[in-house]
């Protein structure tokens, strides 16, 4: 009899034992899946912020960011903030952004748009110091008595990616004096250049790579931007 | 060095060089961009008119030219989104109701065409603040009729009154 308990007792501790077991192996390979998959997850993200994956937005995202943005220019214009005026500027751009939600967020990238914004801010002292030392230089050709320019058409590849960047950089061509993007054609810029100075200073690049910093694009990864992302991938986690 | 001359599908037939999609980049992009800047400037310039220069008139201009912008750069198909030639007419129309049923309503109070004083009981305000939103209520009739016309007036210019759209509606018939 007291033989029989204790082979019961030890059979139900072996049960106990071996149902233990099995549901530490299923929590253990729950853990080591979902371990996995945030790992997809994780790596997913952070390509599609190293590559700059274009992301096609929904129709609503536009419209409300359309909204917002011109609403914040109509009050800037308006300048009166009392409830009708407000109302009425309400109205309008709710007007606005269903007459073309479409424009200003057509080719868009995912992102940190407050650090596109504060890098460009940052960009545009370096470009107005670019100008002014180019204002001299082209100054100072024109007032040579034998007139030393060089005028010629630059062909060059860009490595940007997206239509808003590729403006950027040629509006800043232009800007600088001596330089003139004349065409934009299938990524390829066509610059007139006034002499070799001016041409040699566009060739070196930086004006490119820093409008890649601004943008995020290309295979252009500053220190500053590895930074950025580990705050972008704390963020996600 | 420079690509040849394509005629884009979007150019009528290759008989149309003023409405096409462009292949420059920056003016595209640009356009883009801007176009949803200047209609809010236009809404603007129409809503404080009668507190400050501008008005109906060149609110309504204003935003005929973004829209013409939109037609320059990026072609017809894309334009027709936004605003057809049927909705042309309809516009014409509205604004022109909205303007003279304003004015006859003032008959209806009581008083002359477009005695605006008159809508106070209406609205129920004093009748300074009431010709206030008479005209405002006018303002945006001239507006929408201006768009129109003026849109109108440059699609029929440029495309010499062939219009696609005249062209799918008597296939039709």
């Amino acid at each position: 009899m007291e033989v029989t308990l204790l082979v019961q007792a030890t059979d139900d501790a072996f049960r106990t034992l071996e149902n233990a077991r099995q549901q530490a192996i299923g929590l253990l390979d729950t853990a080591v899946g979902l371990t996995a998959e945030t790992r997809s997850v994780q790596k997913k993200n952070i390509q599609a912020i190293f590559r700059g994956a274009q992301e096609t937005r929904s129709k609503l995202q536009n419209f409300i960011g359309t909204f917002f943005l011109m609403f914040v220019f109509w009050v800037l214009l308006s300048g009166r903030f009392d409830t009708f005026h407000l109302t009425l500027g309400i109205i309008c751009c709710l007007f606005i952004s269903l007459l073309s939600y479409d424009l200003l967020f057509a080719n868009i990238r995912i992102g940190d748009y407050g650090l596109v914004v504060r890098r460009f801010l940052s960009y545009a002292p370096w470009l107005i110091y670019q100008i002014i030392l180019s204002n001299f230089h082209v100054a100072a050709l024109a007032l040579k008595p034998n007139l030393p320019v060089d005028p010629h058409v630059m062909k060059f590849k860009t490595k940007l990616e997206t239509d808003i960047s590729w403006v950027t950089l040629a509006n800043s061509i232009t800007l600088t004096p001596g330089t003139i993007t004349m065409d934009i054609k299938d990524g390829e810029f066509y610059v007139h250049a006034l002499d070799k100075k001016v041409a040699d200073d566009l060739d070196t690049g930086e004006m490119e790579d820093r409008i890649a910093h601004i943008f995020m694009e290309a295979d252009h990864i500053y220190v500053q931007d590895a930074l950025d992302v580990a705050r972008i991938y704390g963020a996600i986690r | 060095m420079w690509p040849e001359y394509t005629e884009q599908s979007d150019n009528f037939g290759g008989k149309n060089k003023m409405i096409r999609v462009t292949d420059d980049v920056i003016i595209k992009t640009i356009a883009r961009v801007l176009t949803p800047f200047i209609q809010v400037y236009a809404l603007y310039v129409i809503m404080h008119g009668h507190h400050s220069p501008g008005g109906g008139f060149q609110g309504g201009v204003i935003l005929a030219a973004s829209l013409i912008l939109l037609l320059i750069t990026h072609g017809w198909a894309e334009t027709k989104k936004k605003f057809s030639e049927t909705k042309t007419a309809v516009f014409c129309a509205v604004g022109v109701l909205i303007y003279t049923g304003i004015g006859v309503l003032c008959i209806f109070m009581g008083g002359n065409f477009l005695d605006y004083g008159k809508l106070g009981g209406l609205l129920m305000v004093i009748p300074p603040e009431a010709r206030s939103l008479g005209i405002l209520g006018v303002e945006i009739g001239v507006g929408i009729t201006v768009m129109a016309v003026m849109f109108s007036i440059f699609f029929d210019t440029s495309t010499g009154g062939n219009s696609p759209e005249d062209e799918t509606t008597s296939s039709l018939r």
